[in-house]
């Protein structure tokens, strides 16, 4: 009978409105599906709310790093993420849902999404991760999906036979530029810094292909085009001097930004937005809130490290849920 | 009719076409990569470069934007 009570309770737990979970996790990437694997084998009352499965990882063709596979691609990783979570027996999930704002309340805080509802629990793990930084240049938003492009791995192939720039020559530039080759014609890579700080292995790679033109201490000013992005205009900070580059595809990759814009005002951010955690606990400035992953200060930015973090993270919630308070 | 533009190495594509298969909708897919008379259809008809574009009987969604997609198929 209590059995088949606590089944119900977790299930339409959130159903009653002033319903109190013990933890919220919020984003379903590598840290927050770890974060819920764990709550439910914690027996925690639970909810996960993610927009989709996988987070950026999804993005990437291959991935060599993520220990126990040789390779696998985003998508497979985030469709086994999914299916691992799906299997615990102790977690609601609600996938589909944008989180809108994280309010304190009376033991507590307040979740609310953007179909407005709204969800109480007494901690909350933050994994959101980042999302692709935007240049906001003119013509940049005005171009976005018209020569304009933030995913390599969606797009480069109709860069076939064209001419591409890639701006930002991190490790994600340089992994833009690598998804371009087997398509476009030519690929300048423009780096705002004297030198690239991506991979050395990647970047003599590239060098050593004819196709590919390195161009440093490059500002991006402005996108240009008619109907599609036809070129664009930098300044050669060396010289002071700008240029106009033809190109029928720019493609971003000058870093991310953290998703912590929901939870602003409630905990301490670095100037980055990155949100401050003790690295032993993961937990905030606020008594209550815990991020694990891309979104935290300091953050390796690794699949390995962000599910190790928010294991952490759970494993201290549940110590303050449970030792701390009593 | 549904009509989905995509790449061979488009993962939103894919967890687009699993979307439309959970809810049990028929769609077309159209491979611009390959397939170059449908590279012309989808930038002559959506105005888009970038995939996943999808054509949810005449109304045009960027991306795998589920919202977007459940507003489309209900009207």
């Amino acid at each position: 009978m209590y059995t088949v009570y606590g089944i119900l309770y977790t299930y339409y737990a959130s159903l009653i409105s002033n319903y109190m979970y013990d933890l919220i996790i919020i984003g379903g990437g590598p840290a927050g599906v770890a974060a819920g694997v764990y709550a439910s084998r914690k027996k925690l009352n639970a909810l996960l709310l993610t927009k989709d499965f996988g987070g950026q990882a999804v993005t990437s063709a291959k991935i060599e790093n993520f220990i126990g596979h040789i390779a696998i691609s985003g998508l497979e990783l985030a469709r086994a993420l999914e299916a691992q979570l799906r299997a615990q027996k102790h977690i609601e999930i609600r996938d589909g849902i944008m989180v809108q704002s994280v309010k304190k309340i009376d033991g507590g805080f307040e979740v609310a999404d953007l179909k407005g509802g709204t969800y109480q629990t007494k901690t909350v793990l933050m994994t959101l991760g980042s999302s692709y930084k935007h240049l906001n240049v003119p013509g940049e938003k005005e171009y976005s999906g018209k020569g304009v492009f933030y995913c390599s791995t969606c797009d480069a192939p109709l860069m076939q036979d064209k001419a591409a720039v890639v701006i930002g020559g991190g490790n994600s530039g340089l992994e833009a530029a690598r998804d371009l080759l087997p398509f476009a014609s030519k690929i300048t890579i423009l780096e705002f810094a004297p030198t690239l700080k991506g991979d050395a292995v990647t970047q003599e790679a590239l060098r050593k292909d004819p196709k590919v033109e390195i161009v440093t201490q490059a500002q991006t000013k402005e996108i240009l085009g008619n109907d599609f992005v036809s070129g664009l205009m930098y300044v050669d900070l060396a010289t002071g001097e700008e240029k106009k580059l033809a190109t029928e595809g720019v493609f971003v990759a000058i870093g991310m930004r953290p998703n912590s814009d929901v939870i602003n005002g409630l905990v301490d951010l670095t100037p980055t937005g990155n949100v401050i955690v003790d690295h032993k606990t993961m937990q905030s400035s606020a008594k209550g809130i815990w991020a694990a992953g891309d979104i935290t200060d300091g953050s390796y930015n690794q699949i390995n490290t962000a599910i190790g973090e928010a294991i952490k993270a759970v494993l201290n919630i549940h110590e303050y849920l449970f030792t701390d308070r009593v | 009719m549904v009509i989905i533009y995509s790449t061979n190495t488009c993962p939103y594509c894919v967890m687009a076409k699993d979307y439309f298969k959970e809810k049990g909708v028929e769609f077309v897919e159209k491979n611009v990569q390959m397939d170059h008379d449908a590279a012309k259809e989808m930038v002559e008809k959506t105005h888009q470069l970038g995939v996943p574009v999808i054509d949810i009987n005449g109304t045009i969604v960027l991306g795998f934007d589920r919202e977007a997609i459940d507003k489309a198929l209900a009207n």
